[in-house]
């Protein structure tokens, strides 16, 4: 399957971080957005976008409003959505997945972390 | 004169009450005057509050200021340290390849204590690149930082907007403009750089819980077992 990803994160640093960490698992193919309405612009200009992995906290739109507005959507609902957060309160899991992720990652991650889910979300969709 | 006899006893008796009246006045006096040199010296000492509270509520903004600047020099001393780790990976990486390259070029000639000491080479050169890319990993620490330092950022400007309330209706207050308050969804006040591997494994059991359609009670037992 020929994945590409959107990569969305209000921090450069991050964005570099897990763009490096898809790289390092031979996922070279990505964009990136600094929040969810940038995100959901991207999206319109890269229908070849199959995969997107989002924070939660950003100005503008946020994650979870990303989250919701891809599952609302009937262009973009397919996609596999990943959130990569540093909220790890049950409250803020569960609101997340019943908004529609996949997968939720903790911050710090690290690249296994990283690939398991990936990996995990590929199988469940196949 | 029955009746002359009443009316004096009724004036004796309240004479009785002005002179209880007077000997009591007679000792709440000095309590008064206490009363009243003690607003006279609080006076001064209200107005020091006032004046330091309006003086440290200006410096709110500076003090604010100077956190989003750590914030923005962080991340620029963070990108820094990226692109350096990158060239590393780069020169790693090529220095690879010319190795591989001799190895393979020179199959044949190579005697096997210098085949030895290349595969050795590479090993190094597979152990920099990991130390490379965990270095990169722990950058993630300038995210969780900057998140904790807005929390405090909207901690002080929360504060302020309150003082700047209260002192909004003296006369005398000179209490400077707000920063606009940083927006709340821009940071995790509960962010923290640590070992996420235990946490992570209890959402792992939220997500297979979730996916597999189990109840609210199942996945709050998931919390207990803590």
């Amino acid at each position: 399957m020929n994945l590409k990803f959107l990569v969305v994160d209000d921090s450069v640093t991050m964005r570099r971080i897990v763009i490096n960490s898809l790289s390092n698992l031979n996922f070279k193919n990505y964009v990136e957005a600094s929040d969810g309405n940038e995100a959901l612009i991207k999206l319109e200009e890269n229908p070849d976008i199959n995969f997107v992995i989002t924070d939660w906290n950003m100005p503008g739109m946020t994650g979870l409003e990303l989250v919701k507005a891809i599952r609302a959507s009937e262009k973009f609902n397919h996609l596999a959505i990943l959130m990569v957060t540093t909220r790890g309160l049950k409250e803020d899991i569960i609101e997340a997945l019943k908004s529609g992720v996949n997968n939720y990652v903790l911050k710090p991650f690290t690249p296994q972390v990283l690939k398991e889910k990936i990996d995990q979300i590929l199988n469940s969709k196949n | 004169m029955k009746n002359d006899a009443s009316v004096m006893n009724k004036l004796f008796e309240k004479l009785d009450d002005l002179k209880t009246i007077f000997l009591y006045s007679e000792k709440l006096i000095p309590i008064i005057q206490k009363l009243i040199d003690f607003m006279r010296n609080t006076i001064p000492l209200l107005e020091n509050i006032n004046q330091s509270i309006t003086e440290t509520t200006n410096k709110i903004p500076t003090a604010t200021n100077q956190i989003d600047s750590v914030t923005s020099a962080t991340e620029m001393a963070t990108t820094e340290i990226l692109d350096t780790v990158d060239k590393i990976l780069s020169e790693i990486n090529s220095a690879r390849t010319n190795v591989d390259n001799l190895i393979n070029s020179q199959n044949g000639f190579l005697n096997e204590e210098i085949k030895e000491k290349l595969s050795l080479v590479l090993v190094s050169l597979d152990n920099i690149n990991q130390h490379a890319n965990n270095v990169t990993l722990s950058l993630q620490v300038q995210d969780i930082t900057s998140q904790q330092l807005a929390a405090v950022n909207y901690l002080i400007q929360s504060v302020q907007a309150r003082l700047s309330s209260l002192f909004q209706d003296l006369e005398d207050t000179n209490i400077s403009q707000m920063n606009k308050l940083t927006d709340k969804n821009v940071f995790n006040e509960n962010a923290r750089y640590q070992d996420t591997s235990q946490q992570q494994k209890e959402i792992d059991q939220i997500v297979t819980a979730n996916n597999s359609a189990a109840s609210q009670d199942e996945i709050d037992k998931l919390f207990l077992k803590k």
